[in-house]
């Protein structure tokens, strides 16, 4: 049912208007899953109005909805909800806007999202995303600190005071973007990306308060997690509170508890790292110098011993005994002399007494053989005998000349 | 034994050291030996107290060295 139209046989709005009507209306009724947003329930009205957003994508489409098919919805839908509709698209001529005319609404079941959860999970931990060796290790002091995190959200306070608080001097770099709904996924990703691609920073922290299951699902989204497992820079996950646990923290280099939780993990508190150091050092001088003091003594002690503080008193000991032994000898020796001497006065006086020396200075003489012996008696000798004659001082030869009677 | 670091290290000077002062109180050594002796183990209370005056010395110095570090 091509239309003919030329500039000199141009349609009519409303001809064109009614084309694309009667063209689209001819659309059958679809399921679609999306996120609802901006739903508006005007007063007297029975027509509920709203934005049904594509859960990954940025596009959305207006839905129109009966009051009574909305609110029959248990538990209630509400901005933000993941929902099926049951809608067919409808084009107002009048208007010339499109809109989906839903004629059922069931949630997305939170059972179904975390079987969806599981099954993502399930294949990036086949992929090996989730494994252990992947995971970065976080620096000790890092230079600057990403943090993507929601505007002015009780979890970018949470980590940057905590932060401050442990370590003054620590730098951020805050990229914010929204936490919650179809856009958060990929405004956490452009955040991600433009911390992980700053030099200076050194560990990117993903920040989140707590929140429903739904509100957490953005950190669960697949591109994210897939870009994060991409990251150079290290990731620390902080969603929610302890119980939550999106798919971000199986990805994440380190998965924090909290945001505060988060602070602590990535900065040392300074104040106790600097008494830790200085509490060290004060030891190992006390060590050092008692060790010192303890030898110091025992050198002291060695040294005091009267072997090497005195040597003198072991000379002394020595030359003590030596003159001991000097005097001993010397009394020994003078004693003995002194015997002597006087033994020798004896013999001396016995010697003289017995000696001819006196009787020979009284003009006697001694005669004597050849053999020595004296000559006492005549008969001793015989005509011829050469004797030898000893006077008082000295001796001469002698012969006999004729035997006396 | 040069000035600063003595040739010996201190456990093993102060070793022998024991060992003269045990074999001097002994006895029993000819003089000749006990002299010997004797200069030996002066020899090595000096080398122990070299070390030992090296070592607090580096120790203050480093100390001091801490301490002008300090950031006031």
């Amino acid at each position: 049912m091509a239309l003919e139209t030329s500039p000199d046989a141009p349609a009519a709005v409303r001809t064109i208007a009614n084309g694309i009507a009667s063209w689209i209306n001819q659309l059958g009724a679809v399921w679609v899953e999306g996120q609802l947003t901006d739903v508006s329930i005007g007063r007297g009205t029975t027509t509920v109005f709203g934005t049904l957003r594509d859960t990954d994508a940025d596009i959305s489409l207006r839905f129109t909805c009966n009051r009574r098919v909305f609110e029959a919805v248990d538990p209630p839908v509400t901005d933000g909800s993941r929902v099926l509709v049951n809608a067919k698209p409808n084009f107002f001529a009048r208007r010339g806007t499109l809109a989906l005319a839903v004629s059922e609404i069931r949630h997305v079941g939170i059972g179904e999202l975390l079987a969806r959860i599981e099954r993502l999970k399930q294949l990036l931990a086949a992929e090996g995303l989730f494994a252990a060796y992947r995971k970065k290790p976080l620096p000790f002091l890092p230079h600057t600190i990403g943090l993507v995190c929601g505007r002015d959200s009780a979890a970018e306070r949470d980590v940057l005071e905590n932060a401050k608080r442990r370590w003054p001097a620590v730098a951020f770099r805050v990229e914010y973007a929204s936490v919650q709904g179809p856009a958060a996924a990929g405004e956490v990703m452009t955040a991600l990306r433009r911390l992980d691609a700053d030099e200076a920073v050194e560990v990117i922290v993903i920040a989140r308060g707590g929140g429903s299951l739904e509100d957490l699902l953005p950190f669960s989204d697949e591109g994210l997690i897939r870009a994060v497992s991409k990251a150079r820079t290290p990731v620390v996950s902080a969603i929610g509170h302890e119980p939550d646990s999106p798919l971000l923290d199986l990805v994440a280099d380190l998965r924090a508890s909290t945001p505060t939780d988060a602070a602590k993990r990535i900065v040392p508190d300074v104040r106790e790292e600097l008494d830790g150091v200085r509490l060290l050092r004060e030891r190992g001088l006390r060590a050092i110098t008692g060790w010192l003091d303890r030898e110091t003594h025992a050198l002291a002690a060695i040294r005091s011993r009267p072997s090497l503080a005195a040597p003198t008193t072991d000379l002394q000991r020595r030359s003590d005994e030596i003159a001991a032994l000097l005097d001993r000898s010397r009394r020994t020796l003078t004693h003995r002399l002194d015997r002597a001497g006087d033994d020798l006065a004896h013999r001396l006086a016995s010697v003289r007494a017995l000696s001819p020396k006196a009787t020979l200075e009284r003009g006697y003489s001694v005669l004597q053989l050849a053999d020595g012996t004296a000559v006492r008696e005549v008969g001793q000798v015989s005509p011829g005998d050469v004797l030898n004659a000893r006077v008082s001082d000295g001796r001469f030869d002698v012969e006999v000349q004729q035997d006396g009677k | 034994m040069t000035a600063d670091r003595p040739e010996m290290s201190y456990e093993q000077a102060r070793e022998e050291l024991v060992e003269v002062v045990r074999k001097l109180e002994a006895g029993g050594t000819t003089l000749e030996e006990s002299l010997a002796l004797w200069e030996r183990g002066e020899e090595l209370a000096a080398t122990c107290q070299q070390w030992l005056d090296g070592a607090r010395k580096r120790l203050a110095e480093a100390q001091a060295a801490h301490t002008e570090k300090k950031p006031d």
